[in-house]
């Protein structure tokens, strides 16, 4: 294969797209152009049609009507996924799709593995020192015979990567990339992208992330509702502009640093000196009545086993809690009885039940309110659900439909409305954003925002470190299980939180 | 070594351990024939086991293959007491019918979606129906246990020097799949199929056809079974291999194949099935009850299964705290530096 070097080469040529599925129309006669070894953001938010027309690029769905070019040859209208990675475009999935219990080795050659010549048997030596000669080649710290099992997200994600270079590909998908991945892992990111770039593969973008879009790409295109809204030009991107394009109204909320908020009001919860072995020591902090408490770190800095302890889901070595001055034993049971409310991480393993509608997912969580000598009320957990439906706006506005079917964000507003129609004291929340679109997350920073107003305190863990700033009234950074910062007052950029949980902060001090 | 090799050696040891003590208790059971039988009884159940192996690898399960044995054992049957057609002839049509249940269940799995268990459970029911109505006859229309004397047919059922033929044909397949499964594309799809089928599918691999011919090979495995299980009886009946199930699912699970998918190797299983031939053997050594022997394998079965859980658990641990002390160290490292 040659590979032209022209720059303004189009490798990609997309016209006129149409899709509907059995009757909604889903993009309405979208054009889309990618040139040759330009990275190219896709942005817009849930709905907008960006997973329609990648699946339609790779031939997952067929399309209605619209033409595609690749390489200046035309795909036809139903091409399989195997024609769509013949041809040169592999798609680096959001839910990574390696195989376990398999090396690098086996995942980035499966289905072309190399072969003992004359036998059908595959060459174990030779596919693991091809597999080496590629990850030596982009300089990634892996081992070709490592467990896909034993490696970090971030990892993970370099040998999808090298799985697609393996398979020649010139047009790389990357759908939502960095959602899962650490500040440093999405840093290291970047930086193969731009490697990737300069071997002249383009690179499709899609990312809720404006400051990544902004950082990375050389042309973005903005999606609305099935259309294609504009293409912007590298010096024409800026991040307050794409927003505006995806949603067609400006921001209420200021997108710099956010002052902290020293709160008077009484302790609700007052942790000393907590511990679990292997896990966190010495935690000790207290969070005020309306106090919206960020708990900041890097990915396994243990904030999440802090927080799974102080619930009662995990066990504790030592340490003490008081709740509303009164010392507190934690477990699921008291906690509940409490008032705590718990938002766990992921939401799809922990938080619903996707099989199970909005009314019976809201319904589960407030069982104790709603049985009565055990039975269930039909009509009372009927409008419990429709409450929190109203409350949080969730849509479709219908009780009846399974919590699977739904948008990520409208997940997330079930699993918050799950809580917040009982009268939560203490609300745990870990991680409320991830893959959700930026109008829904505003929704849920309004309500988290309304609740501490109307006084229950709030302990957020997140690694998006926009929202930490922007909803904590003070921050705490965790770092290898210990408290090494804690920001009370003044203003606090996200730089500065980053730098506390990279241990920058630390070194510099000493 | 890997955990799955520590394992393994644990599961030598403690066959090790029985068999000292068994010996100490009968000497008869450290005798070369003893030893022999123990083999083919391990190798009856073993060359089914690594049909169902490869099942339980793409993460599912094969309930039909007792009665796979039942029907095939009534065709050979049949051919042998209705028609002049040699052993060699009709043997390849009794194995073609153990792929022709395989792929009707791999069919009814991957196109009309059906559970696993529903599929081959349904199958199960209708082969042993089909084994009575096509089981040979007398004259008032009742079952006749045929007596099978075709010598051809008996040599299965017989030794070269001391070794069984089954165990040799066992030992064969098991290196045979082994080989298939580890060192060639198509046994690297079915490990791939059965870790992540999703995953699988986005990689260009025909997950469906590769779970057709997992239940194909499966259903051919429990044929070719029948056919060394009827020749070592030299009788069949329409009962032959039905409820064996249980003794298949046990050698499998002992041997470390475990019911999630994507993981799984056949030495284990071969090591599953000697296991339980162990136990068989000397449950009848120690002339305990031959009725307790279900007892003991469901017993087993589930004692393996939670030790397995409590195996994985403290395993990850071990790993977990091994890079934990790792990053430690190479931290201090480099808070030195």
């Amino acid at each position: 294969m040659t590979k032209r070097t022209n720059a303004d080469d189009v490798l990609l040529d997309c016209r006129n797209i149409v899709k509907s599925y059995n009757g909604p129309m889903v993009l309405l006669g979208v054009d889309f152009s990618m040139k040759r070894g330009e990275i190219h953001a896709l942005v817009g938010e849930n709905g907008a049609g960006k997973s329609t027309l990648i699946k339609i690029i790779t031939g997952v769905e067929p399309r209605n009507s619209g033409t595609i070019a690749f390489d200046g040859k035309e795909i036809t209208h139903d091409h399989s996924k195997n024609a769509a990675q013949d041809l040169g475009i592999a798609v680096i999935y959001q839910e990574l799709s390696l195989i376990h219990g398999m090396t690098v080795a086996q995942n980035i050659f499966l289905t072309k593995e190399p072969k003992v010549p004359g036998l059908p048997l595959i060459d174990i030596k030779k596919m693991n020192e091809k597999a080496q000669a590629l990850i030596d080649k982009y300089r990634f710290p892996l081992k070709a015979t490592d467990y896909i099992e034993k490696l970090s997200i971030g990892q993970r994600q370099t040998v999808e990567i090298l799985k697609a270079l393996s398979g020649n590909a010139s047009l790389m998908i990357m759908d939502e990339p960095t959602s899962s991945l650490t500040a440093t892992e999405a840093a290291l990111l970047f930086e193969i992208i731009l490697k990737l770039k300069a071997d002249g593969i383009s690179v499709l973008y899609i990312s809720h992330r404006m400051e990544e879009v902004y950082r990375l790409s050389d042309r973005v295109t903005v999606l609305r509702d099935g259309k294609k809204v504009a293409v912007l030009e590298k010096e024409q991107i800026h991040p307050a502009e794409i927003i505006r394009l995806m949603i067609g109204r400006n921001l209420s909320a200021n997108e710099l640093g956010h002052s902290m908020v020293k709160k008077e009001t009484e302790p609700v919860l007052e942790v000393e000196g907590l511990e679990s072995e292997g896990e966190f020591s010495g935690i000790t902090f207290t969070l005020r009545k309306g106090e919206i408490l960020g708990f900041g770190g890097l990915v396994g800095s243990g904030r999440t086993e802090v927080v799974r302890a102080i619930y009662g889901i995990d066990r504790l070595d030592g340490g003490t809690i008081r709740f509303l001055g009164k010392p507190y034993k934690p477990s699921v049971k008291n906690a509940i009885a409490g008032g705590f409310g718990f938002i766990p991480e992921e939401r799809r393993l922990q938080g619903i039940m996707a099989p199970i509608t909005i009314l019976g997912n809201i319904g589960l969580t407030n069982l104790d309110t709603l049985s009565r000598f055990g039975f269930l009320g039909g009509k009372r957990e009927l409008v419990m659900a429709m409450d929190g439906i109203k409350l949080l706006n969730i849509k479709p506005a219908h009780p009846d439909i399974p919590v699977g079917n739904l948008s990520g964000g409208n997940q997330q507003k079930v699993v918050l409305a799950k809580w917040l129609i009982r009268n939560l004291k203490l609300l745990i929340i870990d991680e409320p954003t991830v893959g959700i679109d930026i109008g829904a997350k505003d929704e849920i920073y309004e309500n988290i925002e309304r609740l501490a107003r109307e006084g229950v305190s709030v302990i957020l863990v997140s690694s998006d470190l926009p929202e930490l700033t922007r909803l904590a009234d003070r921050i705490i950074v965790l770092r290898k299980g210990r408290i090494v910062k804690e920001f009370t007052e003044g203003v606090v950029t996200e730089e500065m939180v980053l730098r506390a949980s990279s241990g920058l902060e630390e070194g510099g001090a000493k | 070594m890997t955990l799955t090799s520590m394992r393994r050696l644990i599961l030598i040891a403690v066959m090790l351990v029985l068999g000292a003590v068994l010996t100490i208790l009968n000497p008869v059971f450290l005798t070369l024939g003893n030893i022999m039988t123990l083999f083919q009884e391990a190798s009856l159940v073993g060359i089914v086991a690594i049909g169902f192996t490869l099942v339980m690898i793409t993460a599912g399960i094969d309930l039909s293959i007792g009665a796979v044995i039942a029907v095939t054992s009534m065709i050979c049957v049949n051919f042998l007491s209705h028609t002049p057609i040699p052993a060699p002839l009709f043997i390849p049509v009794a194995l073609a019918f153990g792929a022709l249940v395989g792929f009707v269940n791999g069919t009814f799995i991957t196109r009309f979606k059906l559970p696993e268990f529903i599929s081959t459970l349904a199958m199960k029911g209708i082969l042993a129906g089909l084994a009575l109505v096509i089981a040979v006859k007398d004259e008032f229309g009742f079952v006749q246990n045929v007596y099978i004397q075709d010598e051809t047919y008996l040599w299965f059922g017989g030794t070269v020097g001391n070794v069984h033929v089954v165990t040799i044909a066992f030992f064969l397949l098991a290196f045979l799949t082994q080989t298939f499964m580890k060192r060639t594309r198509l046994g690297t799809n079915i490990y791939a199929s059965g870790a992540n089928l999703t995953a699988a599918r986005l990689t260009g691999i025909n997950t469906d056809k590769t779970i057709v011919g997992v239940y194909m090979f499966s259903g051919v495995c429990a044929a070719l079974a029948s056919i060394f299980i009827s020749s070592r009886m030299m009788t069949a009946m329409p009962e032959l291999g039905i409820g064996s199930e249980m003794d298949v699912i046990a050698a499998v699970v002992i041997g470390g194949t475990p019911f999630t998918g994507g993981i799984g190797d056949i030495w284990g299983t071969v090591l599953g099935a000697v296991f339980l031939a162990l136990i068989k053997n000397g449950i009848l050594k120690l002339n305990m009850s031959p009725y307790i022997q279900p007892i003991v394998i469901g017993g087993i079965i589930i004692a393996t299964v939670i030790a397995d859980v409590w195996y994985k658990d403290f395993a990850e641990k071990l790993v977990v705290n091994a890079a934990r002390r790792k990053e430690i160290l190479e931290q201090s490292r480099g808070d030195v530096a």
